[in-house]
């Protein structure tokens, strides 16, 4: 049985230290059939891009406020920039982990 | 004479809407309604994009004064749009910030600070239509007469003990433009002692935050998702004087450790989009549901038809147990309908659509199990199709199934496990879901 994935097909741009860890826990959390180095640091990770959905944000959140203490919040301003891409994700997160 | 139904049966000074730093009085929410009435362009239909809960509320108000249908979707995607307008011709958008594509746009404005007098409505004005997948792809319409609805929040009032004395603060995580969400955060506060926050509430430092800027009894509304999201965070919260959970079933064991967690009682609410909500249950208290004072279930023809005052007979999609107390059990599902993220689609519908893409020679989807709340628990789609890789496959189905049905593997097999019949059993579907 050939298993493919579902996703983004891959090219693969370089990813910085901490979008590699950002990009396994996403890949870890959502159990997404692509490993981490697939997922492309500026391609949208929401609707055409990744393929994620409101469900995934839910579930992203939780792991990202576990794994680094930063608790994300719809009434912040910046969330749909946020969640653009890893890139911008890893930005913030990096900027306001607490661990 | 026509019956009349007032928009707001409160008095004029309750609360009905909770912004943040700000409480709205029917009194208010009416002027707001006015105001947006009079501003209206001429349409038959008004498309309500707004994602805010009190710009959607005053929005859905103002069309109803003016004898336009909302239309409610949560797919603002442009094809979708798109395919709106070409079926309801003239339609214009109501907005809070929201592209509206190919529809004139009304903005909402935000909430004024004048007062006024409580209008009423005919009962028999047709106030919403809302949409279910059908099994053809086309999503099928419900019409909502303003009647019904407002003889539904009275029920929803006595199921969950609503009293003018104390008045309930609901805070609610679901999409006001969802038959539950519409039903439990817009309608219920205009006919029921409870007002609704409408600031933020999806993530669980949301609806933390929400829940302490609201006075009690505090109602959180939400659904089995976002309950599982709440307690993995072991989120502290302000007293709560119930759960209501709705979209999909809640395990028991979720709920006994919600009610122990935060020293709580978790209800259900058992509703279909066509029928809106019919009944309610202590989930920990056992598997009847105890149907809304004005819903009548009778069997027909082995089906079982919803009754309730102003809306058309319903046929559940369940198989149901009657029981000699008027209660009754969901003994599972009697169609082909798959539910996911508060959504439906027809499995044979979602099938079609695969068998229809370029390259796809045979294919089925296979839901995740139905107990399974994980964020995880998506479509699988098993297909036969040597000339079609699984991007390219993906790429065809976007924009022809809702977004949330998208399989998240797709799996290439050399052929399905098809009996005689040219029919997938079920157990050959489980075994094929658990191949390695």
């Amino acid at each position: 049985m050939n298993i493919e994935t579902a996703t983004h097909p891959a090219e693969i741009a370089m990813q910085s230290p901490f979008e590699q860890e950002l990009a396994m826990l996403i890949v870890t959390a959502l159990h997404l059939e692509i490993s981490p180095a697939e997922i492309e640091p500026v391609a949208p990770l929401f609707g055409d891009g990744l393929g994620l959905d409101s469900i995934d944000a839910l579930e992203l959140a939780l792991a990202i406020s576990r794994e680094f203490g930063l608790e994300l919040k719809s009434d912040d301003d910046r969330n749909r920039a946020i969640f653009a891409n890893l890139r911008a994700l890893a930005d913030h997160v990096e900027t306001h982990r607490t661990k | 004479m026509q019956q009349s139904i007032p928009l707001v049966d409160r008095p004029a000074d309750a609360v009905l809407f909770r912004l943040p730093g700000r409480a709205i009085t029917a009194a208010e929410f009416a002027a707001d309604a006015r105001q947006l009435a009079d501003t209206l362009p001429g349409a038959p239909y008004a498309a309500n994009l707004c994602t805010g809960r009190y710009a959607f509320a005053v929005g859905f108000a103002a069309a109803l004064l003016r004898g336009q249908v909302s239309l409610l979707t949560n797919d603002r995607s442009p094809d979708r749009l798109r395919d709106l307008l070409a079926r309801f011709p003239g339609a214009i958008a109501l907005a809070d910030g929201a592209d509206t594509g190919p529809l004139p746009g009304v903005t909402v404005p935000p909430p004024g600070n004048e007062r006024a007098r409580i209008p009423g409505i005919p009962a028999d004005r047709l106030a919403a239509l809302v949409f279910t997948s059908g099994s053809t792809g086309a999503p099928l319409v419900h019409a909502k007469r303003w009647g019904a609805l407002a003889e539904r929040n009275r029920d929803g009032g006595v199921a969950f003990g609503m009293d003018a004395a104390q008045p309930a603060t609901i805070v609610g995580t679901v999409p006001p433009q969802h038959m539950y969400g519409f039903e439990t955060t817009v309608l219920l506060p205009m006919h029921a002692a409870c007002s609704a926050w409408c600031g933020p509430a999806f993530y669980p430092a949301d609806i933390r935050a929400a829940l302490a800027a609201v006075p009690e009894d505090r109602l959180l509304v939400t659904t089995p998702l976002q309950l599982r999201a709440l307690l993995s965070d072991a989120t502290e919260l302000p007293a709560l004087a119930r759960i209501i959970s709705a979209t999909a079933p809640l395990d028991n064991a979720m709920a006994e450790a919600a009610e122990r967690q935060w020293s709580t009682i978790v209800s259900e609410i058992f509703g279909a989009t066509e029928v809106g909500s019919i009944a309610s249950r202590r989930t920990t208290d056992g598997a009847e549901w105890t149907p809304y004072a004005q819903i009548r279930l009778r069997a027909r023809d082995g089906e079982l038809l919803v009754e309730a005052p102003g809306a058309d007979d319903h046929a559940l999609d369940d198989f149901v147990e009657l029981l000699p107390d008027g209660r009754f059990r969901l003994l599972g599902r009697r169609s082909d309908v798959v539910k996911m993220g508060g959504r439906r689609a027809s499995l044979a519908g979602l099938n079609r659509e695969l068998a229809a893409v370029d390259g796809v020679e045979d294919g089925v989807f296979v839901p995740p199990d139905a107990d399974d709340h994980r964020a995880a628990a998506r479509m699988t789609a098993f297909v036969v199709a040597p000339g079609a890789a699984a991007p390219a496959i993906l790429a065809a189905l976007r924009g022809r199934i809702d977004p949330v049905f998208l399989p998240r593997r797709i799996v290439h097999v050399d052929r399905l496990p098809r009996n005689e019949l040219g029919k997938l059993p079920a157990s050959a579907l489980q075994a094929l879901r658990e191949a390695p």
